[in-house]
């Protein structure tokens, strides 16, 4: 984390999402732009940075993880919630390009959640790590202490503008109706040499 | 016939039965009637509550407020506690000897010995004697593991690592040799470098082997026996324990101390000991034996226990307009306890149980300001208020009209603040003892042993039952047995441990299982109640005999707890009593004990001096 060396995500489509059978995985579903036509979130994180710290987060804890992408909706619990459903353990991670992520669980109705970091700004890399933590300790049936949720009253006003631009562009790639598909996750290093 | 209303004022309910007395004596119960004691008990502030369970007692029992003759109130024994605990050990580790906390997820599995090594000097160390590496604080994974296989592969055996991040498998899952690691070491930068150390991890779901036993540590670091018995206590330190790190140092050590937790003077009618309180519970009840019947006691001031001493006296002197000299400590509960407690010169934050005592004292008037509490109903009622009987006679006589009890009975109240028994004899005659140690005490003894900080809580799982949300649609109680739902539970109660209380599931935030949890909840429940009734019986026992008592009558507000009155039967049973959980006039429970008594007590009077006014 403290050597930032640059990392270049790349996320292959690998064919339709299929449902998990293994009790022990994590889906992570991102949204239809994320580390496409966005790299970056709404505070200038690397996409590549998010994910490799929310697999990080799964992988400490001995879960395995799956990434897949959700093409028909803009919207975080229809992400996160249609995730969870293809989770063998029923746990997903929902994350939006701008940094807005939830953990969800394929039981609770869709607008509902295990966890919600409802202000993209205030999410850091730390943050994102023990988002993956914790949704791989309610895959494997343990009792997590919610991660701290931080609230900054001032970042509505000040990221509201940006944020809303941000999600209608994210809009711009919905594909209605379109399944989610399976991602294969590469991280490099930007100057491989 | 007389319209009557008993009305007994406890610490923390205030209970009314309305009755009507035939000319002939004859009793019918018409109504009871509950409501919250307001103010403390005895106080004028208690008249709202009075008025307001009277009101509620003759409108249960359809009478209007105009017919009522007279108000019967208890001469209540201001009976007040106090609490106070005091943590007796502390763990003292010197010179970062050892790592002893427990990561969720140490990565790899095995014993690794070698030299402590920083992660940056890894390149320049000469291959040859094996290392542990040491990786500080902002490390990448990859980075670390990437110069851990390098270093292997220069030759340098690189045979365990302590990490500071939560990234001890994400180390171990890069590397081509599986080491042992141990991770989220918060203070990673005071492990002393260049000094002999071993890392050990087990495998999921078992413990550590070699560093938790004193000869394992003796083999690594070929100890001779005269150091073997100084590392003893380390040994002892990690038992239990998934992963550890030792580090052989010159001087370090752990150390369990005791701390000087002041002295508790017990004043008894002949005697008077000293007793440290950080001798435990067992030598301070031992100490009290010997002194019974107490007449006071002092705590060494400048201490929690002296500091506890002094805010109970000041209470009652408040509200007993007593002189604060005057008033007498009556009764001193000590129960040993454990207290999570940060260990000192710990470098991953660990947590050692320490001892801790938990006192309850308790303070006793002859009379409370009962004559001031009358004066007002009178004034605020318009009836005629009596203030008849002794609360525990008037508990026994309520007692008695359990359906299967005789006498000689003894009641079991079992309150917040204190236990009382009374033991009445088969002439009448009654002997009652009020002790320290109650619901108040159980649950600040559930409060420490879990680190909850939340008494609020604690009391919900002193109450209450415990379960497990397993998934959204189902709970696993604490009996094994699975309850299923139609609609998923809340989303805050997945996963979590629950307390059933009777306003919904209320999610526990810690990390205890129900297992845990349930073990702490009983033992405290054992610790105070079946102690204080054993103690209880035995004082008011016929020449201390408790087999002389034939019925036990469970009452008070934690006579109604789902396990208690149970654990009670159990201790007793051995002595060939029947015990159980009041229920009064038959339908009341172990609720209205004192006030029916009372309204029995007023008529057997009334008919006892009929027939004399007959004659005059």
């Amino acid at each position: 984390m403290a050597d930032t060396t640059t990392r270049v995500l790349t996320l292959l489509e690998k064919g339709p999402a299929e449902q998990g059978r293994r009790t022990d995985e994590v889906v992570i579903g991102v949204s239809p732009a994320f580390g496409d036509f966005f790299s970056r979130t709404i505070v200038d994180l690397p996409h590549a940075e998010v994910l490799r710290e929310l697999l990080a987060g799964v992988e400490e804890q001995g879960v395995h993880a799956r990434v897949v992408r959700v093409r028909g909706s803009s919207d975080l619990a229809v992400i996160a919630h249609t995730a969870a459903k293809l989770s063998g353990s029923g746990i997903a991670i929902g994350v939006l390009s701008r940094g807005t992520t939830m953990i969800h669980q394929k039981d609770l109705v869709r607008l509902s959640n295990l966890e919600l970091f409802p202000q993209a700004p205030l999410m850091d890399l730390e943050t994102f790590r023990k988002v993956g933590r914790n949704a791989a300790r309610y895959a494997k049936g343990e009792s997590p202490q919610p991660v701290p949720s931080r609230n900054d009253y001032m970042a509505r006003p000040r990221w509201q503008a940006k944020a809303a631009l941000l999600h209608i562009k994210e809009t711009e790639f919905v594909r209605a109706g379109a399944a989610p598909v399976e991602l294969e996750v590469l991280i490099r290093m930007a100057d491989a040499g | 016939m007389t319209l009557v209303v008993g009305v007994d004022i406890g610490n923390s309910t205030t209970e009314a039965c309305a009755a009507e007395i035939g000319e002939d004596g004859l009793i019918t119960y018409l109504a009871g009637a509950l409501a919250r004691t307001t103010g403390v008990k005895g106080t004028t502030e208690n008249v709202a509550g009075v008025v307001e369970v009277v009101r509620d007692a003759l409108a249960a029992a359809g009478r209007a407020p105009a017919d009522l003759d007279t108000i019967l109130i208890n001469e209540a024994t201001p009976v007040i506690s106090g609490l106070a605990m005091e943590t007796i050990t502390e763990t003292i580790i010197t010179e970062s000897t050892m790592i002893g906390h427990n990561p969720d997820t140490p990565g790899g599995a095995g014993l690794g010995v070698g030299t402590t090594v920083s992660l940056g000097e890894l390149p320049g160390r000469a291959p040859g004697s094996p290392v542990i590496c040491v990786v500080g604080a902002g490390v990448d994974y990859e980075r670390a593991a990437g110069d851990i296989n390098a270093a292997t592969a220069r030759g340098v055996p690189v045979t365990g690592a302590i990490v500071h991040g939560d990234d001890a498998n994400l180390i171990a899952n890069r590397l081509r040799r599986p080491i042992p690691v141990v991770d989220e070491v918060t203070l990673v930068e005071k492990v002393p470098l260049g000094m002999p150390a071993a890392v050990e991890v087990a495998e999921p779901g078992r413990t550590i082997r070699t560093l938790s036993n004193s000869y394992g540590i003796a083999t690594v670091f070929q100890l001779d026996p005269e150091q073997t018995r100084m590392i003893a206590p380390v040994a002892r330190a990690l038992v239990g324990n998934r992963s550890a790190v030792v580090v052989r140092t010159p001087t370090g050590d752990i150390t369990d101390r005791r701390i000087p937790a002041g002295s508790l003077t017990l004043i008894g009618e002949t005697a008077r000991r000293v007793v440290k309180v950080d001798a435990g519970a067992e030598e301070i009840m031992a100490t009290l034996r010997g002194v019974r019947p107490l007449a006071d006691a002092a705590g060494e001031p400048g201490t929690h226990v002296g500091g506890m001493f002094a805010r109970v006296r000041d209470t009652m002197s408040e509200l007993t307009a007593m002189p604060v000299g005057e008033v007498r400590i009556k009764d001193v509960l000590a129960v040993d306890t454990f207290v999570p407690q940060r260990v000192t010169g710990g470098l991953a934050g660990e947590f050692a149980l320490e001892n801790a005592v938990a006192l309850a004292a308790m303070v006793r008037t002859s009379r409370g300001p009962m004559e001031r509490l009358a004066a007002r109903l009178r004034a605020e009622l318009g009836v005629r208020v009596l203030i008849g009987g002794v609360e525990a006679d008037m508990a026994v006589l309520g007692a008695l009209t359990t359906p299967g009890v005789g006498r000689p009975v003894a009641i079991l109240d079992l309150g917040g603040g204190s236990t009382d028994a009374a033991v009445t004899t088969a002439r009448g005659q009654v002997e009652s003892v009020h002790l320290a140690g109650a619901g108040d005490l159980v649950t600040s003894l559930i409060d420490s042993e879990l680190g909850l900080e939340n008494p609020g809580l604690a009391e919900e799982i002193k109450k209450f039952p415990l379960a497990k949300a397993e998934s959204f649609f189902h709970i696993r109680m604490e009996d094994g047995t699975a309850r299923f739902f139609d609609e998923p539970l809340p989303p805050d109660a997945f996963a979590r441990v629950l307390v059933l209380t009777d306003t919904g599931m209320h999610p526990i935030p810690t990390r205890h299982t129900m297992e845990k949890i349930r073990q702490v909840r009983r033992a405290a429940k054992e610790r105070v109640f079946v102690v204080n009734a054993l103690r209880a019986l035995e004082q008011v026992a016929p020449r201390g005999n408790v087999r002389q008592i034939g019925f036990v009558v469970v009452l008070g507000g934690s006579a109604l707890d789902f396990e208690i009155p149970d654990m009670i039967a159990q201790a007793v049973a051995e002595f060939g009593i029947v015990s159980g959980t009041g229920n009064i006039r038959g339908t009341e429970g172990p609720r209205n004990a004192v006030a029916t008594g009372l309204v029995a007590h007023y008529t057997a009077a009334r008919t006892a001096e009929e027939p004399a006014h007959a004659l005059g």
